[in-house]
């Protein structure tokens, strides 16, 4: 039999991976736009050092591409694990992020680390193995946790202090991070008052992990609001702009390192052939509303595109 | 016209649409000091207020600057709804696949994930040397169409209101303030480069421009009327036609038989040639020196090329890239069928940093099929024409210090970075790097037409404000030798960027003080022939 809070955990996964999918699908799915590169582009062999590109070539289209995947990588695991934006830009703020962030990171390897440990339990036994993630549990679990709240208050603390972001932030963006620090706290709360080794957390995982309730532990009760809201949070993520994770990929991957070359033949030119048909909805007085792109584009000038009108 | 209402507290998101006449007032004590000599009073103009009659039609609601040159504002309430009407849908279909396939997918990632960290701030050159206005910042402007929509296009706004979206109203001074906004940003992203989810507030900037002009048609008449407009109808957004440019050339044609003594016929409309080389027509009405220059190298070079005297392909700005993709697809496709029909192997762009960017990088994904051409920069060439060695060269002409400002078109929006840069290690001895530099430089503070904005107040928010930056740059390159006996280049390889340093040198006297003066990339190369006895550079300002 499952328990109430084991279909509660399957349900809060469940909704995060199909939310993010299809967020993933709605982004991926969009029409290709304009070219809006912005270098330096890590892919670029040879040049990215010094922001060039493939245009530094005469006669680049005839040329073949020289990229470099491992420059994309270094680019955005640097930025990924360990926000180098903000750190070279904005230290101060760096200071409290990076410690929410990289603790959130190692909540996250906490998690898999326990489902590891589950399935070493439930389905194969390899105890020296069981035993190296029963330490990295502890060190992964306790360090994730006591970074993630510190710079979760320090980001609540600054979102107030400093007007320059205070008077950008809207109710749901102090909501978001209140939200976790909750659920950080209640997670505290459960570790130093009911499971300081992490152990009814393993069980926990163990029963989730061989679908059998009979392994669960005996929550508390604050174990049981921390699950709850653990939950919640899974659900709610990926409905938030806090799911900038994906938001992340496009923007640098199909944006700013977006510098595909359109020749003639190419998919790119498949693709542009097809938007430049779709109709123009615009009303302003150089439009002709309705027209294709193309046949607006291709269009002989008229008096009245000067003029302006609302 | 009583007192006029300044907001006199601190600016945030929504006070776009107080009812206060101008939310700022400028002044030089506002500003970002400037290195010596410029640190002392006295040393820049003071700055004005606009004419009271301007209040009534234009949009000085923000700063008490006026880019956009039309008397838009509206007179009446029924107009005021008509505005806010034409604006909600202008922005529903700046998020649809039929209006906005362009841009779709960037906006709405910088629309959706911002984390209003402020990261980007210090990196715009606008607001720090404003002495960091509130309404400078590249986040306000941004904040602000975020906010609209959310709570207009979003159901989470819709449901939830000021929870989710925060706090915005939308009227006539919101919408007033917003447009104007847009025209304070130089589109330079370099906001974009610091912030660590990649979100683009220079792309909105840009949208928000694109609305207005898409669905209403409201832009400065530099760039709209007297830009795309006149480019597409006379030929040039300079007015030139094709008569007016021929004549040109032939004068360009004697002036170079009076510097280096010898005819170069400038081939024009040559069917077949291997270049089409594309000027900004500014070029020929205000530095003829400058096409002159590539002419000779060209020739000299041995190079296969022409120009053409065909409407709108003798001009290779594209101010569509500004403000209007739609504006933008017609002046492009235009250039590349005017190419095509010369039947020419490839476009090239002269010393125009813009139309570099607009017809290489942005419209690369309007042109196809038959109207699809090769198009590149003339910096690789220029490379190899001094790498090759086509021509002699003797950097000793060229013995006076140069610094090097990176058009943002150029660098940080097409990567072209280098090979300007290996020309003037060659050929100048005494080249030095503004800092920063290549694709972290700043703005000449002309960008995105604010160069060729020159109608009522707007030059001056643009020399006291917007071309600080640079010329604290310029300053401080020249540091060691701002004896006005020395001479002093800066070398500008992109017409608009000349534009912008020309005024902004003019306003703070430099060269006068300073000796400080500016020009082309070519000019250079061509001063630094061994086979020109006299110097091609004159050291003259205009």
């Amino acid at each position: 039999m499952l328990s109430a809070l084991m279909a509660l955990s399957y349900a809060a996964f469940a909704i995060f991976v199909i939310v993010v999918a299809s967020k993933w699908i709605k982004w991926s799915s969009m029409p290709m736009h304009l070219r809006w590169e912005l270098y330096p582009v890590p892919h670029e062999a040879g040049r990215h050092h010094y922001g060039g590109s493939y245009i530094e070539e005469v006669d680049y289209w005839k040329k073949p591409r020289e990229t470099t995947l491992a420059g994309e990588l270094k680019d955005m695991f640097s930025e990924m694990l360990f926000i180098k934006r903000v750190y070279q830009y904005k230290r101060p703020l760096w200071w409290l992020t990076y410690p929410f962030h990289a603790g959130i990171y190692l909540i996250l390897a906490w998690f898999f680390l326990l489902f590891v440990h589950g399935i070493l339990s439930v389905y194969i036994s390899i105890p020296a193995l069981a035993t190296i993630v029963y330490y990295l549990i502890q060190i992964c679990g306790t360090i994730g946790i006591i970074a993630a709240t510190l710079g979760c208050i320090g980001l609540i603390i600054r979102r107030f202090s400093d007007r320059d972001m205070g008077n950008y932030t809207v109710g749901v963006e102090i909501f978001n991070l209140f939200f976790i620090l909750v659920v950080l706290l209640t997670g505290i709360a459960t570790w130093i008052t009911y499971d300081p080794h992490f152990q009814h957390a393993m069980e926990f995982m163990k029963a989730l992990v061989a679908f059998n309730a009979a392994y669960l532990p005996k929550l508390t009760t604050i174990a049981k609001v921390h699950v709850v809201l653990l939950c919640l949070l899974w659900i709610y993520i990926p409905f938030t702009k806090m799911s900038h994770f994906i938001g992340k990929y496009f923007t640098f991957h199909k944006v700013l390192w977006d510098d595909e070359l359109n020749v003639p033949g190419s998919k790119v030119e498949a693709k542009v052939r097809e938007l430049t048909k779709l109709p123009m909805p615009w009303s302003a007085p150089h439009v002709d509303t309705g027209k294709s792109w193309d046949e607006n584009a291709l269009e002989s000038p008229k008096d009245e595109w000067g003029r302006w009108r609302y | 016209m009583g007192e006029v209402e300044i907001l006199s507290r601190e600016i945030k998101p929504e006070d776009a649409a107080s009812p206060v006449d101008q939310l700022v007032k400028l002044t030089v004590r506002d500003l970002e000091k400037l290195p010596p000599p410029y640190d002392k009073p006295g040393m820049e103009p003071e700055l004005t207020d606009p004419k009271p009659e301007w209040r009534e039609k234009y949009a000085t609601d923000l700063d008490g600057y006026i880019a956009i040159d039309l008397p838009w504002k509206p007179q009446n309430k029924e107009e005021e709804e008509r505005l806010v009407k034409s604006f909600l849908s202008g922005l529903n279909k700046l998020l649809t696949k039929e209006g906005n396939w362009t841009f779709l997918q960037p906006l709405l990632l910088s629309l959706e994930y911002c984390a209003k960290c402020q990261t980007c701030s210090n990196a715009c050159p606008i607001y720090i040397m404003s002495g960091k206005q509130e309404v400078y910042k590249p986040t306000w402007r941004a904040e602000i169409l975020r906010r609209i929509w959310k709570k207009y296009c979003t159901p989470a706004g819709k449901i939830f209101g000021k929870f989710v979206a925060g706090d915005i109203e939308l009227n006539a001074k919101t919408l007033l303030r917003l447009a104007e906004s847009a025209y304070r940003c130089t589109l330079c992203r370099r906001c974009t480069q610091t912030c660590p989810i990649g979100v683009d507030n220079g792309l909105i900037s840009h949208e928000i421009r694109k609305l207005f002009s898409q669905e209403m048609g409201i832009a400065p008449k530099a760039l709209h009327e007297l830009g795309t407009v006149q480019h597409l109808k006379v030929g040039s957004s300079t007015g030139l036609t094709p008569d007016g440019v021929r004549d040109i050339i032939e004068f360009i044609e004697d002036d170079i038989e009076d510097k280096i003594g010898k005819r170069i016929k400038i081939p024009v409309d040559e069917k077949g040639a291997d270049i089409l080389l594309i000027h900004n027509a500014g070029e020929f009405l205000s530095w003829p020196e400058n096409p002159a220059a590539f002419a000779i190298l060209f020739e000299e070079a041995g190079l296969s090329w022409t120009l053409s005297s065909e409407q709108v392909a003798y001009d290779a700005v594209n101010y569509g890239v500004w403000y209007d993709d739609l504006q933008l697809a017609r002046v492009a496709a235009k250039h590349a069928e005017i190419a095509n029909k010369l039947e020419v192997n490839k476009i090239v762009v002269g010393e125009c940093g813009h139309a570099h960017k607009a017809i290489t990088v942005v419209a690369d994904r309007v042109l196809h099929d038959d109207i699809w051409i090769p198009r590149e920069s003339c910096m690789p060439i220029l490379w190899e024409i001094v790498k090759k060695e086509k021509i002699n060269f003797d950097p000793e002409k060229n013995n006076f210090p140069v610094t090097l400002h990176d058009p943002c078109n150029m660098v940080r929006l097409m990567g072209v970075v280098e090979p300007q840069r290996k020309i003037l290690r060659k050929l100048a001895p005494q080249f030095r790097e503004m800092e920063p530099h290549g694709v972290y430089n700043y703005c000449c503070g002309g960008g995105s037409g604010f160069a060729i904005m020159t109608s009522m107040n707007f030059p001056e928010w643009r020399n006291a404000v917007a071309t600080r930056m640079k010329f604290k740059q310029v300053l401080e390159a020249f540091k060691d030798c701002l004896d006005p006996s020395i001479n002093k280049y800066i070398c500008a390889p992109c017409s608009n960027c000349k534009g912008a340093i020309r005024d902004m040198l003019s306003y703070y006297k430099a060269p006068e003080r300073l000796s400080i003066y500016y020009g082309g990339l070519v000019e250079l190369m061509v001063n630094a022939m061994v086979d020109l006895e006299e110097p091609f550079i004159e050291w003259e300002f205009h």
